[in-house]
């Protein structure tokens, strides 16, 4: 890990058990006129060199390689020799490099360089860079849930290994600082003044830090395999949302004590041998109260008898690698027996009544330990690790995966699964953008007053897909239960987030200062932000996260749902893609298309799409109508060639169709070797362009199947450097 | 600037910076609380509405609890935005 005390998991853990802090001046941008001025920098970062600008490094990039080559070293795992995973959570990207663009931009809006060099550092480049790096990996996820990104990497990557996908998985998060965020918080009046101190009634706020954290997971019968020493295990884990406020707990506690509860459960431990929490203690007037009271909730008279300590006090809060920089701290409590500080507390609130670790680290037994992470928009994280050995092993039962509904939102309208089948070989519909009467005339005006466009076009399309799959339900009481069902949860992809809105932030930063800066817009800046308010404005709280994969973000967010479907993390999970018209994103294509010899991309327009993952059972005994099965998925990173070879054949190729997202040319000597060759194909032409048509030709591949035209669909998916195929059948 | 043209001012702000879509900033009360129950306004409507006022009004919401009382209705908000330019 790297964090602002040190590089390298032991120079951090070697200061963190002394009680060092490392907070200091911020040197990285000017913080003339913020409330705060402090952050954890991390020291001697260094970028590696790039060729191509495209595949620039960022400082959250570079802070991941050192932190991955770490964890694949210790583990001395042969990432090219075996199926190895990658998985990144991340909040902020390449934000503090697009910030200088930004900057540019700003004085002089044509700046071409500039402008192209936007495309650098999307959410989904750190995975990029690590795959050049280090790979290739068999698979690779982006995911961002605010503040537990990095406790969702591990669970993704668990759920892989339970899967059988992969033999071992790289995981973890990494944040840089940037302007955007150090901004933002501050204008939420969220940023303490002094270096942040949790637990203490003198606290005032977090403070920002930045740094990495990666582990390798692998299942405990490989590792001995190859003769490694596990470390600790990862036993159990329980995400979901509260759906309540975008950046305000749940005040009573209630969704992250039910979590506690139902991770602790999920490990099959005795809690006699959870030994230490490592909390999320971010040093907000709300969040430490709320936490210990969860905690109480959670663990009853227990949690007097249980150590608990924040390292934010430390390394500051590391936004989306909190979470995987916090679970390696944990770890490493178990592995040597002793327990990490909460510095700066001298005087501890009596609202956050429990057994505190003051100042400096202390030796203790500890077989397992707690590690809790919550993120903007409610989405929260409970990890369980223990010593090896010490929890039974998990059950690697695996669910079939159902379809029961699906939607589509384009500028031809609004559509369930069997009018979005209407939008594969149509003509583009030639607007741009979503008609209004799709979009307010759905929408209760007050209550969806924070959203902004992006969040408003899935909140229409995953409550139309979810009607769906309501009205295939047996009983119109089976159709309510199943919309009252709270343990749903939501994925949705996006390529690139909110581009346009984090250019206006950041451009009344430079034109008005950081006084002026608007707190309301900030949360909606976090890539997982529309993803939150669907969840709150439709009371969603199963699995909450958002997924990134440039033009394959609505397949990554599919197969991300479904994996966690598969092996019974949620019942159900309604995946998509939102993609809002971009005028920067435009820009930045016209400056690229600019150059010579490339063909002008076909018209951009804003869309969304949602499928309705279940598991058979689940649907089953709702009565719910089972539009389709997935048979299916293979991803791969680069070319892709050979790719397919994996693919089952259709049992009848005459009932069998191929749907592309979009036309590309590559696809004929892809699909040439295998049996689907002789299918007819279908192009999701009717959506016009964006990074979500992937998430619209599933939705539309699902409503060929509900119609009953053809028996078997094989959906691809293919953007640069990566791909995805997915075979749907009939139930 | 008349008392009356300022509490205008200030609703429709609400209603704007808000994004109080279809409520009519006439119907706001002079005198009911914004927050709460009143306006069903949070904490961070607050913040939001502290820095549009200092944008439009050039006057400054104290931090934290010194907030509270200002925020306590429109009447309450005109009046520390008119005693601030007052003695500015």
């Amino acid at each position: 890990m790297i964090t602002s005390l040190g590089q390298g998991r032991e120079a951090t853990w070697q200061r963190l058990v002394r009680g060092d802090r490392a907070i200091g001046p911020v040197g990285l941008f000017d913080v003339q006129g913020q409330r705060s001025r402090i952050a954890g920098e991390a020291r001697g970062v260094t970028l590696p060199e790039s060729g191509d600008a495209q595949a620039a490094w960022s400082r959250t990039s570079a802070m991941a390689l050192a932190a991955a080559r770490e964890a694949i070293s210790m583990a001395r795992l042969d990432v090219r020799g075996r199926r190895v995973g990658l998985v990144v959570g991340a909040t902020t990207g390449g934000m503090f490099e697009t910030e200088a663009l930004l900057a540019e931009l700003h004085v002089k809006p044509s700046a071409r360089d500039a402008l192209v060099a936007m495309l650098s550092h999307p959410l989904t480049s750190t995975g990029d860079r690590l795959e050049e790096s280090l790979g290739p990996f068999a698979r690779v996820r982006t995911l961002c849930s605010a503040c537990s990104s990095g406790a969702n990497a591990l669970v993704v990557a668990a759920s892989w290994l339970l899967a059988g996908e992969v033999d071992a998985v790289v995981a973890g998060g990494s944040d840089g600082l940037c302007r955007l965020t150090f901004t933002g918080f501050n204008a939420l009046g969220a940023i303490d003044p002094e270096p942040c101190r949790p637990f203490d009634r003198r606290r005032h706020g977090l403070t920002l830090g930045e740094g990495a954290g990666f582990v390798v997971l692998e299942r405990s019968s490989a590792a001995k395999g190859r003769s490694a020493a596990p470390i600790v295990e990862l036993a159990g884990w329980a995400l979901g949302a509260e759906a309540h406020h975008i950046t305000n707990p749940e005040s009573d506690g209630a969704v992250v004590a039910a979590l506690i509860g139902r991770a602790v459960a999920r490990s099959k431990i005795e809690l006699a041998d959870v030994g230490y929490v490592n909390a999320h203690g971010t040093g907000t007037l709300l969040n430490d109260p709320v936490e210990a009271r969860a905690l109480t909730r959670a663990l009853g008279a227990r949690i007097g008898e249980i150590p608990v300590s924040s390292s934010k006090a430390q390394i500051g809060h590391t936004l989306g690698a909190a979470g995987a920089i916090e679970a390696v701290i944990t770890a490493m409590a178990i592995e040597r027996q002793m327990l990490p500080p909460t510095a700066g507390l001298d005087e501890p609130d009596p609202a956050c009544a429990l057994l505190h670790v003051p100042h400096r680290g202390r030796p203790a037994k500890v077989r397992a330990a707690i590690s809790n992470s919550f993120g903007f928009g409610g989405m929260d994280t409970v990890l369980v690790l223990t010593e090896p050995e010490l929890a039974p092993p998990m059950s690697d039962a695996r669910c079939v995966v159902v379809i029961t509904g699906a939607a589509a939102l384009t500028p031809s309208g609004l559509v369930d699964a069997r009018g979005a089948a209407g939008l594969l070989d149509a003509p583009s519909h030639g607007g741009t953008v979503v008609d209004a009467a799709d979009l307010e005339g759905r929408l209760d005006g007050p209550r969806a007053r924070r959203l902004d466009r992006p969040a408003r076009l899935g909140a229409v399309v995953v409550d139309h897909a979810l009607t769906d799959a309501g009205a295939n339900a047996g009983t119109a009481d089976a159709a309510r239960a199943h919309r009252a069902n709270e343990n749903i949860g939501v994925v949705i992809g996006s390529a690139f987030g909110s581009v346009d809105a984090s250019a206006a932030f950041m451009h009344r930063l430079f034109e008005k200062g950081p006084r002026l800066a608007s707190p309301a817009e900030f949360p909606n800046l976090v890539p997982s932000s529309p993803v939150g308010h669907v969840s709150i404005y439709l009371g969603l709280r199963g699995p909450v996260f958002s997924t990134a994969d440039l033009a394959t973000s609505g397949e990554s967010a599919f197969v991300a749902a479904a994996e966690l479907v598969a092996v019974g993390e949620a019942d159900c999970i309604v995946a998509g893609s939102v993609e809002e018209k971009s005028g920067i994103v435009e820009r930045i294509l016209a400056a690229l298309f600019a150059r010579p010899r490339t063909t002008a991309p076909s018209a951009r327009a804003e869309g969304a799409a949602a499928i309705v993952v279940e598991s058979r059972d689940a649907a089953e005994a709702r009565g719910a109508a089972i539009v389709a099965r997935l048979e299916q998925t293979v991803e791969w990173r680069g070319a892709g060639e050979g790719a397919l070879a994996a693919l089952r054949a259709p049992h009848d190729p005459s009932r069998a169709l191929v749907v592309l997202a979009r036309a590309n040319g590559g696809v004929d000597a892809m699909l040439a070797p295998t049996p689907w060759s002789k299918c007819p194909r279908a192009t999701c032409d009717g959506a016009g362009e964006h990074e979500g048509l992937g998430a619209i030709a599933i939705a539309a591949a699902v409503g060929r199947l509900a119609l009953g035209e053809v028996r078997e669909v094989l959906v691809i998916g293919l953007a640069r450097g990566r791909g995805y195929a997915i075979v749907l059948a009939a139930p | 600037m008349d008392s009356a043209k300022l509490k205008s001012e200030i609703k429709s702000l609400i209603v704007t910076e808000l994004n109080l879509a279809g409520k009519d900033p006439a119907s706001i009360d002079d005198d009911a609380p914004l927050f709460g129950d009143g306006l069903g306004l949070d904490s961070l409507d607050a913040l939001q509405l502290a820095i549009s006022i200092e944008e439009k009004f050039g006057v400054r919401i104290p931090d934290g609890d010194a907030a509270r009382p200002i925020f306590g209705s429109v009447s309450a908000l005109a009046a520390h935005v008119a005693a601030a330019r007052a003695t500015a």
